[in-house]
């Protein structure tokens, strides 16, 4: 049950996303409303995922299957995150000439474009509070950190597995 | 660290070894399982490789299908990124089953994808593995911190890259606030705001090409 359950979740959190980090929204409701993991434990595996090798996508997947429902729930919920590729893609990829350029469907996709960036602020939001705002009181050290690695990352352009190594040292003085 | 190194090793081995025994067996069907096989090894070796974003794997696979074995053409990488991006899931997995299918069919997409995905499963399998008792550790613990600290960031510049990309013309400004008022203040069922964002965009834009509002 729980198998599957994770499958469906996971496939769910596929065809809601698309690429990257437009998947922690979903990631977020999904793993929170089964109980699969805390808002921290869900930061814990963005920072993770970023530092391993593979997609956000795949990393979640195996680490909340892993830790809910051992190896094949990992590979469960692995398979469910990539059954959009598996099932719409590869149809796609048969009539792969008909869409080629397809405006209807570049269209609906400057609808949806905007709504996960939408998605992806309001996620930034809500797990920003859970990080800064631990227990009713601002830590303030960690928003420095936040500030510190924001203009590495957005003004100086270092690469997110370099910015995640300095924040965990500045964690280690700071934290 | 040291078994996903192990894991290479022996997987270079391996290939190395049916690329011998080439020689022996002109089949076809023996072919078409060796590419399948290469197919499954170099992308086993990209995502083993590839840290972060998906473009490198891009360039990657660029290199090794296109440069290298000349199995597919650059337009056709260009062509099935944008596509790629078009389709629910993850971009980077989309991509590898277009670029699968358009070398050995169904069994060469599904092949390729699984392939970019092993090397991630075993790598987050240690991690995870290691997870708990690393997490009571004092120290791991603050540099946790830190590290919670920084998801925040990596998720705004994220958001700076897409805005280039994603919000085009002002209709796009609406959706994109509606969509985040939603979020933010309710548990809205995200798969329904999707289908009504596609709704939206088809209703707004009715299939004219607009290359030119940025």
């Amino acid at each position: 049950m729980t198998y599957l359950r994770l499958f469906l979740s996971f496939m769910k959190i596929g065809f809601c996303s698309f690429g990257g980090m437009t998947m922690i929204p979903v990631i977020n409701d999904e793993v929170l409303r089964y109980g699969w993991m805390t808002p921290v434990e869900v930061m814990d595996i963005v920072a993770v995922a970023e530092m391993t090798p593979g997609s956000l996508g795949i990393n979640c997947a195996t680490f909340v299957g892993l830790r809910t429902a051992g190896l094949p729930g990992a590979l469960c919920a692995s398979l469910g995150v990539m059954m959009p590729s598996l099932t719409l893609s590869m149809i796609a990829a048969h009539f792969i000439f008909h869409l080629k350029g397809n405006s209807y469907l570049e269209s609906a996709m400057r609808g949806v474009r905007p709504a996960s960036m939408g998605m992806l602020m309001a996620a930034a939001v809500t797990l920003g509070f859970a990080t800064f705002v631990p227990e009713g009181a601002i830590a303030w050290n960690l928003v420095g950190i936040a500030v510190v690695c924001g203009v590495l990352l957005i003004k100086k352009e270092l690469s997110i597995p370099k910015t995640i190594l300095i924040a965990a040292v500045l964690g280690l003085i700071l934290g | 660290m040291a078994d996903i190194v192990f894991c290479y090793l022996t997987m270079e081995k391996k290939h190395t070894k049916i690329e011998s025994e080439q020689g022996k067996s002109g089949a076809f069907i023996m072919k078409r399982y060796q590419r399948l096989l290469e197919i499954f090894y170099i992308m086993a070796k990209i995502g083993l490789f590839t840290f972060g974003g998906g473009w490198s794997i891009i360039a990657q696979m660029q290199n090794e299908f296109v440069d290298k074995r000349g199995w597919l053409t650059e337009e056709q990488v260009v062509d099935y990124m944008s596509l790629a991006r078009s389709f629910p899931g993850v971009m980077i997995i989309n991509m590898s089953v277009f670029c699968g299918y358009a070398m050995e069919g169904v069994a060469g997409g599904a092949v390729a994808a699984v392939g970019l995905s092993a090397p991630a499963l075993a790598a987050i399998a240690l991690v995870t593995y290691f997870y708990s008792s690393l997490r009571d550790n004092i120290f791991m613990a603050r540099a946790l911190n830190g590290v919670r600290s920084v998801v925040v960031p990596i998720i705004i510049s994220a958001c700076l890259k897409l805005k280039k990309t994603a919000v085009k013309g002002r209709p796009a400004y609406v959706i994109l606030a509606v969509s985040f008022v939603i979020c933010a203040l309710t548990g809205f069922n995200k798969l329904l705001l999707v289908l009504a964002a596609l709704a939206a965009g088809l209703l707004i834009w009715r299939g004219e090409i607009a290359d030119d509002i940025s």
